[in-house]
């Protein structure tokens, strides 16, 4: 008989996507865990109970927005078989879902925070090995050209990145359609590769 | 707290140190943790005063991190690339301006960070935020489009490239700036420069010193 008969497991899903929301409207310092129960209609306790602080809350979102945002990599790349097609279609995931709030908070506390720091690495390593595996998958189907699949995965990493902060703090200059155009000419020259660039890329504004 | 709780005749650069001693707690502490008292004892002000000039702790916030990156831009955007007598050797200065180099350029950049997740969670902050990025935009394109002019480029669009290149150094700059194993301050150099290179078909190492063993 567990002690907490009360809380029940399906709750825990519920209390981070809450999470997620609430942290990223109002950053993680004025994020009561209050809030967050209200939002994912249970109590305090129950929030409590799952995670114990705050700091431990935004890191079990971004590991819950990570694992969601993998599950969707994992069922669009399932259907394609070309590593351009994938490529192409990580490009077009991360403009259609560019929302980084969350990651620009954990950027944030990075500075400042060590366990936080931990958490991350550990996101952005398993990111850049989704990424270097395309790439690697891409380079010996001979679809792609480069030296070194780490590095370029670690560019692109960076160039999705720099994008999606625009994209997030809505600077007008950088919609999604012009990442996701920026994201794939600059692929076709960073691997020699060909990912049919779609939409044609032209400038926004 | 020696300070009268009105702005006094003889304190004009009041508002300037409270700005100033804004922007440093930023920096150490991160935004979330910057009280208005620490605020006030840093800038020898009183926290009426700095209530005088700043109505809200959010509106003090934002006008330093405001003030920061004006003072950034003028100095840097205005002299470097600008005066530099190649387009090449103008976007090399622009790649060094733009990522965190130690010091000073690393403190810019914890408040550029911060400015970032501000915008992100206050719909008022991004039309700043986006007025920053459009006049950034607008400093780099013009060395994209001087080098285009002179030959030295090849036949892009330079508002393009200065897209890539701001989000290039955004997202290997704040890599750098955590610490990321994988991405020093080198590294970041490096591949910005070969990205851009690459762009521009011009030879990386002339847009960064590239040889490790070169660097001071």
């Amino acid at each position: 008989m567990s002690p907490r008969p009360q809380i029940d497991h399906v709750r825990r899903p519920q209390i981070l996507a809450a999470a997620a929301e609430v942290i990223a409207e109002r950053g993680l310092a004025k994020t009561r865990i209050a809030d967050v129960a209200e939002r994912a209609e249970t109590s305090s306790p129950a929030v409590l109970y799952w995670f114990g602080t705050k700091s431990k809350l935004l890191t079990a979102a971004l590991h819950e927005d990570e694992r969601q945002f993998d599950e969707l990599v994992a069922e669009r790349l399932e259907s394609l078989d070309s590593p351009s097609a994938k490529l192409r279609a990580v490009f077009e995931i991360c403009a259609e879902d560019a929302n980084w709030t969350l990651w620009l908070e954990l950027w944030t506390r990075s500075l400042h925070d060590e366990p936080m720091r931990d958490a991350e690495r550990q996101v952005e390593g398993r990111w850049r090995a989704l990424l270097t595996e395309v790439i690697e998958e891409g380079r010996s189907m001979g679809e792609f050209a480069t030296d070194s699949p780490e590095n370029a995965a670690l560019a692109l990493g960076a160039m999705i990145d720099g994008l999606a902060v625009q994209v997030t703090i809505e600077d007008p200059a950088v919609t999604r359609e012009r990442m996701l155009a920026i994201c794939l000419s600059s692929a076709e020259t960073l691997l020699h590769a060909d990912l049919s660039a779609r939409p044609a890329l032209k400038a926004a504004s | 707290m020696e300070e009268a709780s009105a702005p006094r005749s003889n304190e004009p650069d009041a508002r300037e140190r409270i700005l100033r001693a804004a922007t440093e707690l930023i920096a150490s502490d991160g935004i979330d943790e910057v009280r208005i008292a620490r605020v006030a004892n840093r800038a020898r002000a009183s926290t009426a005063l700095v209530h005088h000039y700043f109505s809200t702790r959010e509106e003090l916030l934002a006008q330093a991190l405001l003030q920061s990156f004006e003072l950034a831009a003028d100095e840097r955007f205005a002299a470097g690339p600008a005066a530099a007598p190649s387009a090449t050797e103008g976007l090399a200065i622009a790649i060094e301006e733009c990522l965190p180099t130690a010091g000073e350029g690393e403190r810019e950049w914890v408040l550029w960070v911060e400015l970032w997740l501000r915008a992100a969670r206050e719909p008022e902050l991004r039309p700043v935020a986006g007025r920053m990025y459009e006049s950034y935009r607008e400093w780099i394109a013009r060395v994209i489009r001087r080098g285009v002019e002179s030959g030295e480029f090849r036949e892009v669009d330079p508002d393009e490239v200065a897209d890539l290149a701001m989000a290039l150094f955004d997202g290997l700059g704040v890599r750098a700036l955590i610490r990321d194993p994988a991405m020093s301050l080198d590294s970041a150099r490096r591949m910005a420069a070969e990205r851009l290179g690459a762009e521009l078909g011009v030879d990386s190492a002339s847009l960064a010193d590239t040889d490790d063993s070169n660097r001071s």
